[in-house]
C-alpha cells in the first residue's frame, strides 16, 4: 500500500504535475492559450498554481493508502487538521473546479435525479453528485475518515454535510459559529461568549480529530502551521492591495484563479512560496506599466462569488470596454483576518478569526466593507453577483445596491450561479451589462 | 359537544396592548418563551403570515427566496406590525439570518430588532452558548422594558410554558380521539404561536375533556415540513379521505419542548444549579430534531418513523415551502429510509401566499389512494 502510494505520489506525483506546468509555460511563452486584444497576457504564475493544483488533487486520489481524509467547508480551521496529518479535501473547492471545467450540469443532474432539488446550492449538488456517481474531473476523490463543517460561511454546509455524515456514515465535527449582527457605527460587533463558544468547540474537536488520526496534536507543529498560514494569508493581502496601483496589474478573474491555494492548502510551505513568487510577478508588472485591461478607464469591485463557467467571458466583454475589475469582497475575505491569526495562541486566534469572515457579519458590515474597498482601490462602481445559490451572501445586495447608487456609486445586479450555467442568461447578462457600462 | 372558542391574534393583541404589556412579533422557529413572558412581553408568531400584499419585498429580497420571510418582510412593511413593540428574529437559516440583518441594517423599523442565535448541536458547549444568548437577550429586554425579574419569576415562568408544552403534546398523542377535523387540529395547537401559555393552558384542558373513546376515521398520514400554509391543504386532504395524525412541522411537533434537564424534577445532573437560562436553553435544544437546527440525518429518521410507529400513519407528506434549504437537504434521505420501512412519501412543494393549485390536490389523491 504505502510502495503504491510512494510510487504514484511521492514519484509520478512530482513528474506529472511539473511536466503539465512545463506545458503551460511553453505554451504561454509560444503565445498559445488565451489569447485576447485587449487583456494582459495570462500571469506566469498560473502554470506553477496548476500544478500545485494537480499534485494535491493527485494525491488525494490514493490520500487513503496513507492518510486520514478529512472533508472540510471552506471556511474551516484547517491548520488543526493539518498538524495532525490529515490529507484535507474541500469539496467547495472541487465544486469551483467542476464550474470551470463546465462539467457542473452533467454531476448536479445525479443529485437532482436522487432527489435533491435544484434549489439546494450548485457546490452541494455537484459533491453529492459526484459521490453518487463517482464522476468527477479530477480522476477519484478519496473517501473522508472525518469531516469538518464551520457555518462561518452558511449554514447550508451543514445540512450538506449532514447529508454526507449520513452517506460516508463518519463523525462530524461541527464548529458553529454564531453570526455577527450587532453593528456599531457600520461595523461588526462579535460578543465574548459567541467566541468563547467557538473556542470551546475548537477545544473540544481535537479529541475527536486525534481519534480519527490516530495520534495526538503536536502544539508546536499547530504554531508552524498558523504561522504558514498566516504568511499565505499576508502575502495574499499583499497581492491584492497592489491593485491600489493604476493601472491594476491583475483582475480579479486572476484573483479568482489563483485564489486556490490559499483556500486548499492553507498551512503548507508551498503555497507560501507560491504567493511570495506571484507577490514577485505582480511587481514586475507594475514596474514595466502592464495593466490587465488595456487603456484602462474604468475600475470596478466584485461582490460575491464568482460565475466560475463565464470568467473569460465577462473578462473579456469588460476589457473590450476599458473596464477592470479590480478588487472583489470574496477574494479579499481569505486576506483581510490575516492579522488576527496568532501562532502563539492558536485556540484563542482560530477562534476570533473563524467568527469573523465576511458572510459572518451583518449586510451593513459588508456594505462598509465595500465603501471602504472602494476608496481604498479607488473605483468607479460595484458589480454585485445577486448568487442563487448563496443566499447568505446575497440577501442584503438590493438594499447594498441602493445604498451606493445614493451615494453615488454605480451599481449592477448580476442574476446568477456560482457554478449551475443553467442560471446563466448570456443574453440579459450582456444586456444589463452593457448597459451599465454605457451609464459608467 | 362545546368546543372552546379559541381567540384570535389580533384579539390577543389588542387586549394585551389594552392593559400596557408590551406585544413582540417573533420570526420562525425557536425562541425563549419564557423568558419573554418574565418581562410581561407577548410573543406573537409571524410565519409569513400568508396573505398580504407582497409588492414590498420586491425592493429588498430576490425572487429566490422563500415566501415566509418575503411575506413576513411585506407584512412588516405594510404595516401589519404597527401593533407591536418588539421584533424578535431568532436565527433558524440563512434566509431569516438575512432578514435580521436586512431589518437591523437597512429597513430599521420603529420597532427594536432583537436577534437570538440558536446553536446547531446538542453538546454541552451549545447548551452553554443559549443560555449566555439568553442571558444577553434578558440584559436587551431590561434595558428596553425596565423590569428585572427574578430568578423565582422566572422560573415560574418557565413551569407555565412548561405545562402548555406538556398538554400540547397531550393533544398530538390523542389526535385521533379528539372530536376535530384537520382544520380544527391545526387552529388549536397553531394558537400556541399567540396565545400566552396560561391562556393556552385552559384551552387545551378543556379540548381534552372533549376526548372520545372512538378513534376518527381515514387514512392516516404524518405531515412533515415547516408551516402547514395555504391551510386550506389541511381541507384538502380531509375531503379525499386523510386523517392527519402526526405531526413533524416546525410550527408545531418539533416544537414540542421537553421540561429542561436542569428543572428541579428534570434530569438534573446531582449537584448543577437550577439555572432558569440552562433550563431554556436545555428544552430548546433537547427539542424533537428540527432540519433549521441541523439535526443529524438518522435522528430526523428514527424520529418520523417513531412517529409513524405510534400513530399508525401509513404515509408521509412532506409539505414544503420552496427554496427553503434546510427542509430540502433532508427530504432525500428521509424518503429512502421511509421507503425501506414501507412507508411511502410525497413531496408537496408550496408558496405559502399562493391558492392550493388544483395539480396539488390531484398528486395528495393520488398519493392517498396509493396508501388505501
Amino acid at each position: 500500500m504505502s510502495l503504491r502510494y510512494h510510487w504514484n505520489v511521492n514519484l509520478l506525483g512530482r513528474i506529472a504535475p511539473r511536466l503539465l506546468r512545463w506545458q503551460t509555460e511553453w505554451r504561454m511563452r509560444a503565445g498559445s492559450g488565451w489569447k485576447s486584444d485587449v487583456l494582459a497576457p495570462p500571469l506566469r504564475i498560473s502554470a506553477r498554481n496548476k500544478e500545485l493544483i494537480a499534485r494535491h488533487y493527485l494525491k488525494g486520489r490514493y490520500a487513503n493508502l496513507r492518510h486520514k481524509v478529512a472533508w472540510v467547508t471552506s471556511g474551516a480551521p484547517v491548520e488543526l487538521l493539518k498538524a495532525l496529518d490529515f490529507y484535507v479535501l474541500y469539496p467547495e473547492n472541487h465544486g469551483a473546479l467542476c464550474g470551470t471545467a463546465r462539467v457542473v450540469e452533467e454531476i448536479a443532474s445525479e443529485a437532482e435525479n436522487a432527489g435533491y432539488s435544484r434549489d439546494i446550492c450548485s457546490y452541494a449538488r455537484t459533491d453529492i453528485g459526484s459521490l453518487l456517481s463517482n464522476k468527477t474531473p479530477v480522476g477519484k476523490l478519496p473517501r473522508p475518515d472525518l469531516l469538518l463543517a464551520c457555518t462561518n460561511i452558511c449554514q447550508t454546509v451543514l445540512y450538506w454535510y449532514r447529508v454526507l455524515a449520513h452517506h460516508f456514515d463518519v463523525p462530524l465535527i461541527l464548529i458553529d459559529t454564531p453570526f455577527i449582527y450587532t453593528v456599531t457605527a457600520g461595523h461588526a460587533e462579535v460578543a465574548d461568549h459567541a467566541v468563547a463558544f467557538v473556542q470551546r468547540q475548537l477545544e473540544e474537536a481535537v479529541p475527536v480529530a486525534e481519534r480519527v488520526a490516530g495520534r495526538r496534536l503536536d502544539e508546536r507543529k499547530l504554531k508552524e502551521i498558523g504561522q504558514l498560514s498566516k504568511a499565505a494569508s499576508q502575502l495574499w493581502m499583499e497581492i491584492l492591495e497592489r491593485n491600489k496601483h493604476r493601472p491594476a496589474p491583475i483582475s480579479v478573474f486572476d484573483q479568482f484563479i489563483q485564489m486556490a491555494p490559499v483556500v486548499e492548502m492553507r498551512g503548507d510551505g508551498a503555497t507560501v512560496d507560491f504567493y511570495a513568487a506571484m507577490l514577485q510577478e505582480v511587481d514586475r508588472r507594475i514596474a514595466q506599466g502592464v495593466g490587465v485591461v488595456q487603456d484602462e478607464r474604468q475600475r470596478l469591485l466584485w461582490d460575491n462569488l464568482p460565475v466560475w463557467y463565464r470568467l473569460r467571458y465577462l473578462a473579456e466583454f469588460l476589457g473590450q470596454h476599458s473596464v477592470a475589475i479590480v478588487a472583489s469582497t470574496y477574494t479579499n475575505a481569505w486576506g483581510e483576518l490575516a492579522e488576527l491569526i496568532d501562532p502563539e495562541r492558536p485556540f484563542a486566534s482560530m477562534a476570533r478569526t473563524y467568527i469573523y469572515p465576511i458572510l459572518n457579519r451583518g449586510a451593513g458590515d459588508k456594505l462598509a466593507t465595500m465603501e471602504w474597498m472602494i476608496g481604498e482601490y479607488h473605483l468607479d462602481g460595484v458589480i454585485l453577483h445577486s448568487d442563487r445559490s448563496c443566499k447568505p451572501y446575497s440577501i442584503g445586495q438590493m438594499d447594498q445596491r441602493d445604498r451606493l447608487s445614493k451615494r453615488g456609486v454605480p451599481a449592477l445586479l448580476l442574476e446568477a450561479d456560482h457554478s449551475d450555467p443553467r442560471s446563466f442568461s448570456e443574453e440579459q447578462v450582456a444586456n444589463r451589462l452593457a448597459t451599465f457600462v454605457e451609464m459608467l | 359537544m362545546k368546543y372552546p372558542l379559541i381567540p384570535r391574534r389580533s384579539e390577543v393583541i389588542h387586549s394585551h396592548k389594552q392593559r400596557g404589556a408590551i406585544v413582540a412579533a417573533v420570526l420562525p422557529v425557536h425562541y425563549p418563551r419564557a423568558l419573554l413572558r418574565a418581562f410581561d412581553v407577548i410573543p406573537v408568531e409571524v410565519w409569513g403570515p400568508p396573505a398580504v400584499d407582497a409588492s414590498y419585498k420586491t425592493t429588498h429580497l430576490q425572487p429566490y427566496v422563500c415566501s415566509i420571510v418575503q411575506n413576513a418582510l411585506s407584512f412588516l412593511q405594510a404595516g401589519g406590525l404597527d401593533p407591536v413593540d418588539l421584533i424578535v428574529v431568532p436565527h433558524a437559516c440563512d434566509t431569516l439570518q438575512g432578514l435580521g440583518s436586512i431589518l437591523i441594517d437597512f429597513v430599521a423599523p420603529r420597532q427594536p430588532v432583537l436577534p437570538i442565535y440558536i446553536p446547531r448541536g446538542e453538546r454541552e458547549s451549545d447548551v452553554v452558548f443559549l443560555a449566555d444568548e439568553f442571558r444577553a437577550l434578558y440584559r436587551r429586554l431590561e434595558e428596553i422594558t425596565g423590569r428585572a425579574p427574578s430568578e423565582t419569576e422566572l422560573a415560574a415562568s418557565i413551569r407555565r410554558e412548561e405545562e402548555a408544552d406538556a398538554l400540547l403534546g397531550q393533544l398530538h398523542r390523542q389526535r385521533r380521539q379528539l372530536p376535530l377535523t384537520n382544520r380544527g387540529f391545526y387552529h388549536l395547537i397553531r394558537s400556541r404561536e399567540y396565545l400566552p401559555a396560561e391562556t393556552f393552558t385552559e384551552l387545551a384542558q378543556a379540548m381534552t375533556e372533549q376526548v372520545t373513546e372512538t378513534t376518527q376515521n381515514g387514512v392516516p398520514i404524518l405531515l412533515s415540513g415547516i408551516v402547514p400554509e395555504p391551510m386550506s391543504v389541511l381541507d384538502a386532504l380531509a375531503e379525499i379521505g386523510g386523517m392527519l395524525v402526526a405531526d413533524d412541522m416546525a410550527c408545531c411537533g418539533r416544537r414540542l419542548y421537553p421540561v429542561g434537564a436542569s428543572a428541579p424534577t428534570g434530569r438534573r445532573p446531582q449537584g448543577e444549579s437550577d439555572d432558569p437560562f440552562r433550563r431554556m436553553a436545555e428544552r430548546i435544544l433537547h427539542a424533537p430534531p428540527d432540519s433549521t437546527r441541523g439535526s443529524p440525518v438518522q435522528e430526523r429518521l428514527d424520529h418520523l418513523l417513531r412517529l409513524a410507529r405510534e400513530s399508525g400513519a401509513r404515509g408521509v407528506v412532506f409539505y414544503n415551502v420552496k427554496f427553503c434549504e434546510p427542509e430540502l437537504f433532508y427530504i432525500p434521505g428521509l424518503r429512502r429510509g421511509l421507503q425501506d420501512a414501507g412507508i411511502p412519501s410525497v413531496v408537496i412543494e408550496v408558496d405559502i401566499g399562493d391558492p392550493l393549485s388544483h395539480q396539488t390536490s390531484t398528486r395528495l389523491e393520488a398519493f392517498l389512494e396509493m396508501l388505501t
